[in-house]
């Protein structure tokens, strides 16, 4: 191994073990202040989470009493919260798969390097470098009834002018549409990657016994690509339960409920309502959902078969 | 043979695969044309899917704001391209019209902090960053697994769902609403580690060996050899960080309450829609918060997508 002090000539044990120990405290140094930060801004934040669920707390008013449990029976029987989680479900349901399958069609169509490909995959791309609130207004304006430009799209074939984001049925499919137009380019580009990753033998060799094109894409090129798309899958999975900034900026929840993600929920009860204590419990029972998730994920993750 | 097979042709054959060499001896045929132009028509109608919005969007900001919408029925080139061209929007939004005064608009003010703020970011994050993955990479630490576990599980903590959370700890520490708060919890990325490690693994370890024999001490051999072989990795991540602290929302949202210290996101969100949306403002606002990241990204494409794909398969 390199750089050790074990390598340096030396004159009995105490000195081997002073530069030893010099060296570790100095190599120590080079990761103290990112350590510092996980400690921080990443756990800390949990137990803060975890201690200040169990009081009524707010940021005006400090620590109240001590609850315990309470808040988090109370949230638990709050079919606000249920539904909060019912809509998270059903955005990440709706948008993972379809966001998968259009990426993986944009990748197969795109993977070929020409410049009319390289033109559609910046295209496809700018959305994703685009920050999210500026697509959210962006899109709002588009879905407006009246001056909205997909309306106006419509009107070329004939459809007459619908309502999107204060429709019910249609706000979370407007919201979830919306979201896989920008994060589709993130996971082609993964996709992509993958693809360059199969050996092209193997698409040669089903080539040379006379494999039609689309049998080498059914029987080779996706089932080798299963772990890249299963990769996708999980991160986009934990992206898409953590919505937010499409519910603030576009219809704050409403209407009728039917858009309020999680996330969104837990911003209200902290922020609006001023209620910490809550909001934190809610964060609580979202984290242990997500881990869960993640792990459970991984597990299939690992248990897959690989090339 | 439809497009669905070229397609798939394509990934069969790859570059200058054998199949394209046996294809070659063939003569175009009319149905050849006739795939190549049915394959230009979904590539244009791709380009345009993921553009015209953004068309939309610089072009409204151009143009005077009732002209938006007197144009949008029927749709014609107009709906997106402006008649008479104008820069009133961004007046207003840079606070020099009439207007942009009366409304206390100062879009500038917005920019400058989330340019402070980013770079604040980007080169802090940089540096703990790389000194953390130099760690990993290349120093014998005791226990070193443990603490790599300790970094990599910070991935699995979801950022969004822990924003309230964080929010509690940051104004305990006294930096609520303060450029503090908006910079330190970012200087230190698990990701980011993560994926300069793979980078700096990969450099042959006789170079560094070479340098203690030249009596250098390990912060030398960082920033003498690590450092500049993994160029590539750290402008990847720099880009990636830049990107990241630039779109930030939730977090200025709720950290920042007074607004001389709010980021041009937030701002869009709320200084154009306090009273009542101007869609020209809107647009312009928009724009100037996402050209900086779309140049970028233009011009450093290779990177990005580099970035994506590692920190995306092996992180």
């Amino acid at each position: 191994m390199l750089a050790t002090p074990v390598s340096t000539p030396t004159k009995g044990w105490g000195r081997i073990w002073n530069r030893r120990s010099q060296y570790y405290l100095i190599a120590f140094l080079f990761v103290l202040p990112a350590l510092i930060n996980f400690t921080v801004f990443r756990y800390l934040p949990i137990l803060a989470a975890l201690r200040a669920s169990l009081y009524q707390y707010s940021l005006l008013g400090g620590f109240g009493d001590f609850v315990g449990l309470d808040q988090y029976q109370a949230i638990l029987s709050d079919s606000f919260f249920r539904n909060s989680l019912w809509v998270t479900l059903k955005f990440t349901f709706y948008k993972v798969p379809l966001q998968v399958l259009f990426s993986l069609i944009l990748a197969l169509f795109l993977a070929r390097e020409n410049l009319g490909t390289a033109f559609v995959r910046s295209a496809v791309f700018t959305p994703v470098v685009t920050s999210v609130i500026v697509v959210s207004v962006l899109w709002s304006m588009m879905y407006h009834a009246q001056l909205g430009l997909i309306n106006s799209l419509l009107s070329v074939v004939g459809i007459p002018p619908q309502t999107f984001l204060s429709n019910p049925d249609r706000a979370l499919p407007a919201l979830t549409a919306m979201m896989i137009w920008k994060d589709v380019g993130f996971s082609m580009i993964i996709l992509m990657a993958g693809l360059k990753g199969i050996p092209g033998v193997y698409r040669e060799a089903a080539v040379v016994d006379g494999a039609k094109p689309w049998e080498v894409l059914w029987h080779i090129t996706l089932p080798l690509l299963r772990r890249v798309m299963m990769f996708v899958m999980v991160t986009q999975t934990i992206f898409s339960f953590q919505v937010f900034v499409p519910v603030y900026a576009m219809t704050r929840g409403g209407p009728l409920e039917r858009t309020k993600a999680v996330v969104y929920y837990i911003y209200q009860y902290g922020f609006l309502f001023q209620d910490m204590g809550t909001a934190s419990a809610m964060s609580i029972v979202t984290l242990i959902i997500l881990l869960v998730v993640s792990v459970g994920q991984m597990r299939l993750f690992r248990s897959d078969v690989s090339y | 043979m439809s497009i669905l097979d070229n397609v798939a042709g394509n990934l069969a054959t790859p570059a200058s695969g054998s199949g394209a060499a046996g294809r070659e001896l063939r003569r175009t045929t009319w149905r050849d044309r006739l795939q190549m132009a049915g394959l230009i028509i979904i590539y244009v109608v791709m380009f345009l899917a993921f553009t015209i919005p953004f068309f939309w969007m610089f072009f409204g900001s151009i143009r005077e704001e009732a002209e938006i919408f007197a144009n949008l029925y029927p749709f014609t080139w107009k709906t997106i391209l402006p008649i008479k061209w104008s820069l009133k929007n961004y007046l207003d939004i840079f606070g020099i019209s009439d207007d942009g005064q009366k409304y206390g608009l100062q879009f500038q003010r917005f920019l400058g902090n989330s340019f402070l703020v980013s770079v604040a970011v980007v080169l802090s994050s940089l540096f703990f960053n790389t000194l953390a993955a130099y760690f990993f990479a290349r120093l014998r630490f005791p226990l070193k697994n443990v603490l790599l576990v300790f970094v990599i599980a910070t991935m699995l903590v979801p950022f969004q769902a822990t924003i309230v959370p964080l929010y509690i700890v940051v104004d305990a520490l006294g930096m609520a609403n303060s450029y503090n708060g908006l910079i330190f919890p970012w200087y230190a990325s698990p990701f980011v580690i993560f994926a300069l490690m793979q980078f700096m693994r990969d450099i042959p370890t006789d170079l560094d060996e070479a340098a203690v024999m030249d009596g250098a001490n390990l912060f030398h051999i960082l920033w003498r050899i690590i450092v500049p072989l993994s160029m590539p990795g750290i402008i990847t991540m720099a880009l990636l960080e830049f990107q990241f602290i630039w779109n930030l929302f939730y977090w200025p949202l709720i950290l920042v309450s007074s607004p001389k210290l709010q980021m041009i996101q937030v701002a869009i969100a709320t200084q154009t829609t306090q009273t009542q949306t101007f869609w020209g403002r809107t647009f312009a606002g928009s724009v100037t918060a996402s050209l900086p990241v779309i140049i970028l990204f233009l011009f450093l494409q290779r990177y990005y997508v580099q970035g994506i794909a590692l920190t995306g398969l092996k992180g």
